[in-house]
């Protein structure tokens, strides 16, 4: 991958503009110069407070996203590969599909309190959706040559998923788990910052209740990292695994 | 509206000595070539031989790296108004968005023609290019013969002096090819425009062309020049049974194998 | 004809899930307090629009999710065009805009806050800032990807650098732009709800938040469906725009 070094150009320009503005400004409640953001960052990184939060809210966000996952998947690989089922639940989907994620916190505060489970619940929810509309998708978009090979082998309904649909569209699967990977981790975040007091989410609201600026920027900051870093681990993985079959079709 | 200084019987477009390299390769070398008012000139040649390549220099497109290109005597330093290209992609080469009357309205639009005078205009380059009743269609509701005489109708409304075409049929069946082929020729005569034109069918340049230059490859350079005696009106099946006509077709063969190699 | 019975059909099928909704209601295999039935739910509905200010609320959260796109929107698809159409300006933005895409944009709340105060434009900060991201990076995506062989036919043409941009990037861009205003939509609606929850702003994410509290479900459950409504208004309005503005798009299969 060629190095652009013009890349960083604009970033570290606005870092120095930052860094000027913020100390020339004097002590406020909602900006702090970088560099005591840094100095935040690594106090936050070594007294384990930091890396707890992140445990807690990966832990939550993975959760949600294996439950999500599994049910968008087993829904995505029925309703693709049974038409007849996906036509007949289009209205229902369409119906259930707009309600926002954040919009269901409450009911899931009612039933299960604050807490892991919660926010898990709601992440599952939130990531049901990519992950059943990309393998449907996915699914109805097997080559239909193959099809054809598993009705000449004979091969009966589970074994055709199993072996020839799954397979085939794998690529795009695991296109919409990396997709859905980026949903968790940000709804698992806008939770704690709503109502749960867990996770990076509630570091953040803690450090701005506290003014502190430089601590809450400093999460910010980590947040982006660790969304960044899961997103660039999940697209070497797809690079590696599937090379330029997962590019078929154009995601966003 | 010609505002070009040759005259009839001077050379409208002239190659001196003209180089292009990119990066180090020698596409064309030392290409000397002149084309009259009024002539249908063309480029063959094997793949790789840089005819599309001559023919982007001749549209302004591209600088030469070294040598000149001049247009009615004054050099080339980019696309002009009275220089139409007709691209073999058609599809990428028009608007998607807008109808066939809005695609050669483009044209009209960047010339800056007053508003008023625009539906008539259209009107008769559709129905010169046989496309009359299709004003409303969308290039994607036409057949790649269609998209391809759209191309031309909004070539033809810059009322260009020359028109450059890069393999404009190559991508079209053979029957329709054989249409735009007699459809051009009339509307050459007609306007009287100067015609470059590339391609790699070898019987399409003798057919179509006043003269026929054959490049060879690597760098692209001169290798023949073919004056095509051949009588016009030319005519699908009685041309291309003319014994002439077989007989440039066999030079011309010889000299692609000889260049293949 | 088909198609009209197939959707019939389907609308059969979700009217059998609210059906059985309300048998799971009706037998309270569910607490009550959990789990209202649909009559309950619709009820709470009415009871809320014609005496108490559930009207209020539902038209705060509009007015917040509305503001806030229109904003991205304007600014997004500007600045979008800026660095789209031009190769220098992704050069330099295009890797710090694909650092900034997964961030999300509820981290941002506690600097508004710290900002602006519990306060409308704070709600309206927040949701501009992430509703701008969808529509920034879709609209950079439109312009860098207008087909290369339109802008030769545009120097043949001679078109002025605004005729370029108007007549040939941005009705190439702008089903790449519809894709991001749906998105950016969606991130709106959310913003404003956390935003309300947080703020305790006018609007239904306050509402839902409150009946959750004071463990009134049919109310919430209302609130929840208008919520759920609002997004399918929305997402009916863009699809109707694009196929209209989309109406020369070679019909694809599936």
């Amino acid at each position: 991958m060629k190095w652009d070094g013009r890349a960083l150009v604009v970033p570290a320009a606005l870092l120095i503009l930052a860094e000027i503005g913020a100390r020339a400004g004097g002590p406020s409640d909602s900006v702090a110069p970088p560099s005591q953001v840094l100095t935040a960052f690594v106090g936050a990184l070594g007294d384990g407070s930091l890396l707890i939060a992140t445990r807690d809210t990966l832990a939550s966000a993975f959760g949600g996203l294996a439950i999500g996952g599994a049910i968008g998947l087993a829904l995505g690989v029925l309703f693709g590969a049974l038409r007849p089922l996906d036509r007949l639940m289009e209205v229902t989907i369409e119906l259930v599909r707009p309600i926002p994620s954040v919009a269901l916190i409450p009911v899931a505060l009612v039933a299960l309190g604050f807490g892991y489970r919660l926010e898990i619940a709601i992440v599952a929810f939130a990531c049901t959706w990519p992950v059943l509309l990309l393998t449907r998708a996915a699914v109805g978009g097997v080559e239909p040559r193959l099809i054809e090979v598993a009705h000449a082998l004979r091969l009966g309904f589970v074994a055709r998923i199993a072996k020839i649909i799954v397979p085939a569209a794998l690529p795009r699967i695991f296109v919409a788990f990396r997709l859905a990977a980026g949903v968790s981790l940000i709804v698992a975040v806008t939770v704690e910052i709503a109502v749960n007091p867990l996770g990076l989410g509630a570091g953040i609201m803690t450090a701005g209740q506290a003014l502190r600026p430089e601590l809450m920027l400093a999460y910010l900051l980590w947040i982006g990292i660790v969304g960044f870093a899961l997103n660039a681990v999940l697209v070497f993985a797809q690079q590696r695994l599937f090379g330029r079959a997962a590019l078929v079709g154009e995601v966003r | 509206m010609n505002d070009c200084s040759a005259r009839a019987g001077e050379a409208l477009i002239r190659f001196s000595k003209v180089d292009l390299a990119f990066s180090n390769r020698k596409i064309l070398e030392g290409l000397d070539l002149e084309i009259m008012r009024g002539e249908i000139v063309c480029l063959v040649g094997p793949s790789g031989c840089g005819k599309t390549t001559a023919l982007r220099v001749a549209t302004g497109l591209l600088a030469p790296t070294a040598g000149a290109v001049a247009f009615g005597g004054a050099p080339i330093l980019g696309p002009r108004r009275d220089v139409a290209i007709v691209f073999q992609d058609y599809g990428k080469a028009l608007l998607p968005w807008r109808t066939a009357a809005g695609n050669v309205s483009l044209a009209l639009e960047a010339a800056g023609t007053p508003r008023a005078g625009r539906a008539a205009r259209i009107a008769a380059l559709l129905a010169k290019v046989g496309l009359p009743h299709h004003a409303d269609k969308y290039p994607s509701q036409m057949s790649g013969g269609m998209q391809q005489r759209l191309q031309i109708a909004r070539c033809l409304a810059q009322e260009p002096a020359a028109l450059m075409m890069d393999e404009p049929f190559g991508a079209l069946d053979a029957m329709t090819r054989q249409e735009l082929q007699d459809e051009m020729l009339q509307i050459a005569t007609t306007t009287g425009a100067t015609i470059l034109f590339v391609t790699h069918d070898l019987e399409e340049a003798i057919y179509v062309g006043d003269r026929v230059i054959g490049l060879l490859p690597q760098p692209g350079r001169i290798g023949i020049e073919l004056k095509i005696g051949l009588p016009r009106p030319r005519d699908q099946i009685a041309t291309r049974e003319d014994p002439e006509f077989l007989k440039l077709r066999r030079e011309l063969y010889d000299f692609i194998k000889s260049a293949e190699r | 004809m088909k198609t009209l019975l197939w959707r019939f059909a389907s609308l059969i099928v979700a009217a059998a899930f609210v059906a059985a909704w309300q048998i799971l209601a009706n037998l309270k295999l569910v607490s009550p307090v959990f789990l209202p039935g649909p009559d309950r739910a619709w009820a709470a509905l009415m009871h809320g629009f014609a005496a108490s200010n559930l009207a209020a609320k539902l038209g705060g959260t509009i007015a917040h999710m509305l503001e806030g796109w229109l904003i991205a929107s304007i600014a997004g698809v500007a600045l979008g065009a800026l660095i789209g159409s031009s190769r220098l300006m992704r050069a330099y933005f295009g890797p710090l805009l694909e650092f900034l895409r997964p961030l999300p944009a509820s981290a941002i709340i506690p600097l508004a806050i710290a900002i602006f105060g519990f306060s409308p434009a704070m709600a309206v900060g927040v949701i501009a800032f992430g509703a701008i991201w969808p529509m920034l990076l879709s609209t950079v995506h439109g312009f860098a990807a207008v087909e290369p062989r339109l802008y030769e036919v545009a120097r043949a043409l001679h078109l002025s650098r605004w005729q370029v941009i108007v007549k040939i990037a941005l009705p190439s861009a702008l089903p790449d732009i519809l894709a991001g205003l749906r998105l950016g939509l969606t991130v709106s609606l959310i913003l404003a709800v956390v935003c309300e929850m947080i703020a305790g702003l006018d609007g239904l994410g306050q509402w839902v938040l409150v009946a959750a509290r004071m463990f009134r479900s049919p109310d919430l459950f209302a609130g929840v469906i208008l919520l759920g409504a609002i997004g399918f208004v929305g997402a009916l309005a863009l699809n109707a725009l694009e196929r209209r503005l989309l109406v020369w798009r070679a019909p694809t299969r599936g």
